[in-house]
């Protein structure tokens, strides 16, 4: 019988939820597996130092059948006291007058906290060779048709080796099942995000998916029967398990909050689009024309150093929820989608009509960024005597 | 010691692939710091699979200080799995001993994130994905790197040599091509692979492409028509509405 593997996501000893949402990926693609196929099992993976109590859980949430891989070697960290890390830049990188703080999470040798250690008692027990080997033992042996991983950076680092490893074809990035005579369709962005490119594996192989955390509805609760639970040492230590060439040291948290972010009533946020440091200004005063308004930016602005972390909106930034969201010269990738789609009203204003956000935006002003801003500006003057632009 | 750069040419008007300008700005940042501080001779090579004016950006490598360039010449097809541009790369990585290996996160086109860690099983190396700083490796044997994962988090790694590691943007600033580096690259000879020297068979997509779509509208997308003053005007208009000034 034909297999569905759901690999679970474990960070620090926790089921993120987007496990959950691969379950819901995996039931979609059981319903439309042709008929002809034996129906196939839902297996949810777990691989934990001590996997018993996740796979529990999982298993009276979703009803499905959870294979716990315990592995030893994921054991989780004792946890150093949280510490502050000033992250020491080589000359070249040291970001001028501000210093990135961290604080230290887990250290590898660090003594164990007294008492109470609370929820970041455990620590992040990923490594992507042990993943790989071991989901690789358990495939050959189960033979599962598709493997489903979520499109995380945890899954996008070992999807891709595991897929090669088992001869599997391989989409990353999955925000759409379906199909057609001719079986499963996938679909998954491509150019910057303005295209869904349709996929099809070729035949007779296994499939890995990573799967877009966000699209596929979470379907969980306490199900009636809980599925069945196994356990398993993997009896063979597969190579490279002993002497792992990827060692994990410690986990940093960057220390700084989005306060103003997470509480303003609009933000303006910047992009790519407004070319140069300096017209940041502009956007600024945009902002400073609404009574409540923080300004964001998407990523590549943080990265060429020109406004600060803290302002960064998207899936490595701040997850926004404002009540209008301007996105100023920002095409609208999914990372950036990811951190602002609850705003409850989107502007985007952005002069190239194809622009992914327009297809997220409830108003669409299609014109140069900062033409706009001035003559919204003067009119928002005139119309308004308290508002002083100058 | 030897790194590669895996390079690509994407977009209508051929430019590198934006993170693997930071990929490349990196391994010469290692090469700099190896070199001034540890007195150890670094090679630098860059490799690109693809058409023949992909040769265009190998140029640029150069300009920016990278000594070799590889290219493995191909027609343009449309979608290319990423097993495929792997297996070729591997091809090209095997012709000599490397000790690191840099990619990109992802292409702007193909948005996989995969070919890296997908080289890296191939050749039997260990891999970690989007590295937001590296370390310089003080013995020959490990680099200690940070690799970004969501939620403000970084994990600190200590990883042995030869490995492929993905390079995230934000972990460096790319230098400007010198036009005297440029000219002189001219000169430089690219070596270039054709497919059926690497490989007489065909290698065998593991996924094919069926067409593009318009992703789907999550919201109204009202267009805002007429002169500049009537948008803003209309703007206005929304946002006194909402009670959103
Ligand atoms: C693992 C990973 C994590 C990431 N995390 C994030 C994240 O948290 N947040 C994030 O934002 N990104 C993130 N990114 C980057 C993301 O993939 C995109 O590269 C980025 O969001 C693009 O930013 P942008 O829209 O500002 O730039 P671009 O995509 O370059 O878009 C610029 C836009 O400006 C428009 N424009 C140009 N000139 C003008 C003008 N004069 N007037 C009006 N419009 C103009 C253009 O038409 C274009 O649409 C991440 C990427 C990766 C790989
Ligand atoms: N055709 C190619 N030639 C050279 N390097 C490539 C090619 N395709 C992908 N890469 C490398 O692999 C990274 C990830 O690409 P992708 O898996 O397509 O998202 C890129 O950033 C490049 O460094």
């Amino acid at each position: 019988m034909k297999q569905i593997f759901v690999i679970a996501e474990i960070f620090a000893n926790q089921i993120r939820p987007v496990t959950w949402e691969l379950v819901a990926a995996a039931r979609v693609i059981e319903k439309n597996l042709p008929s002809q196929q034996s129906s196939p099992a839902i297996h949810v993976i777990v691989p934990a130092d001590h996997p018993l109590p996740l796979a529990e859980t999982i298993a009276q949430r979703t009803g499905m059948d959870v294979i716990g891989l315990q592995i030893p070697e994921l054991k989780t960290e004792p946890f150093a006291k949280t510490i502050e890390e000033p992250q020491k830049g080589t000359k070249k990188h040291k970001e001028k007058g501000r210093k990135a703080r961290w604080d230290c999470m887990w250290e590898r040798g660090a003594p164990a906290p007294h008492g109470d250690s609370g929820s970041l008692a455990r620590g992040s027990a990923y490594s992507g060779e042990i993943y790989i080997s071991c989901i690789e033992q358990l495939a050959e042996e189960l033979n599962p048709s598709h493997i489903l991983i979520a499109h995380t950076p945890q899954g996008q680092d070992f999807a891709p080796g595991l897929a090669v490893g088992i001869n599997a074809a391989s989409v990353p990035a999955v925000n759409g099942i379906r199909t057609d005579e001719e079986g499963l369709i996938y679909s998954r962005p491509v150019f910057d995000n303005s295209r869904n490119l349709l996929v099809r594996p070729t035949q007779h192989r296994p499939v890995v998916l990573t799967v877009m955390p966000g699209i596929f509805k979470a379907a969980v609760g306490e199900e009636q029967k809980s599925g069945r639970l196994e356990i398993r040492d993997l009896p063979h230590q597969p190579a490279g398990y002993g002497d792992q060439r990827i060692r994990h040291r410690r986990t940093l948290k960057r220390s700084c909050e989005n306060q103003a972010l997470k509480e303003a009533k609009v933000i303006v946020a910047a992009g790519r689009g407004i070319k140069e440091k300096e017209n940041l200004k502009e956007i600024f005063e945009f902002a400073q024309s609404f009574s409540s308004a923080a300004v964001g930016a998407s990523r590549p602005l943080i990265d060429m150093k020109w406004i600060e972390y803290q302002h960064q909106v998207g899936i490595t930034g701040a997850t926004v929820s404002p009540r209008l969201y301007i996105a100023c010269g920002i095409s609208g990738s999914s990372q950036h989608l990811a951190g602002m789609k609850k705003a409850e009203f989107v502007v985007a204003i952005n002069k190239n009509p194809e622009a992914p956000i327009f297809l997220h935006a409830d108003l669409c002003i299609i014109e140069d960024v900062f033409e706009f801003i001035d003559v919204f500006l003067t009119k928002r003057g005139k119309s308004n005597g308290f508002y002083d632009f100058k | 010691m030897k790194i590669l750069v895996c390079i690509k040419q994407v977009g209508d008007d051929g430019e590198t692939n934006r993170f693997d300008v930071h990929a490349l700005e990196e391994a010469l940042d290692l090469k700099d710091q190896l070199q001034t501080q540890l007195s150890k001779s670094v090679v630098l090579d860059v490799v690109t699979v693809g058409p023949p004016g992909a040769c265009k950006i190998i140029r640029r490598a150069f300009g920016m200080g990278a000594d070799r360039g590889f290219h493995c010449v191909t027609e343009k097809p449309d979608f290319v799995s990423s097993f495929v541009t792997a297996t070729r790369l591997a091809a090209v990585a095997q012709k000599e001993p490397y000790d690191l290996i840099l990619t990109g996160i992802m292409s702007a086109d193909m948005m996989a994130g995969q070919t890296g860690p997908m080289l890296a099983k191939i050749l039997g190396l260990p891999c970690a994905t989007s590295v937001i700083k590296t370390s310089v490796p003080s013995s020959d044997m490990t680099i200690e790197v940070e690799r970004e994962l969501d939620n403000g988090l970084r994990d600190c790694l200590t990883i042995t040599m030869p490995a492929v590691l993905t390079i995230q943007a934000g972990i460096n600033t790319p230098r400007y091509p010198k036009l005297s580096s440029m000219l002189a690259a001219g000169q430089k000879k690219i070596e270039t692979f054709k497919e059926l020297d690497l490989f007489p068979e065909p290698i065998q997509a593991r996924e094919i492409s069926i067409g593009t779509e318009y992703p789907k509208k999550t919201r109204s997308g009202r267009v805002l028509e007429g002169s500049l003053s009537d948008k803003a005007a209309e703007f206005l208009a929304f946002l006194k509405e909402k009670d959103l000034l």
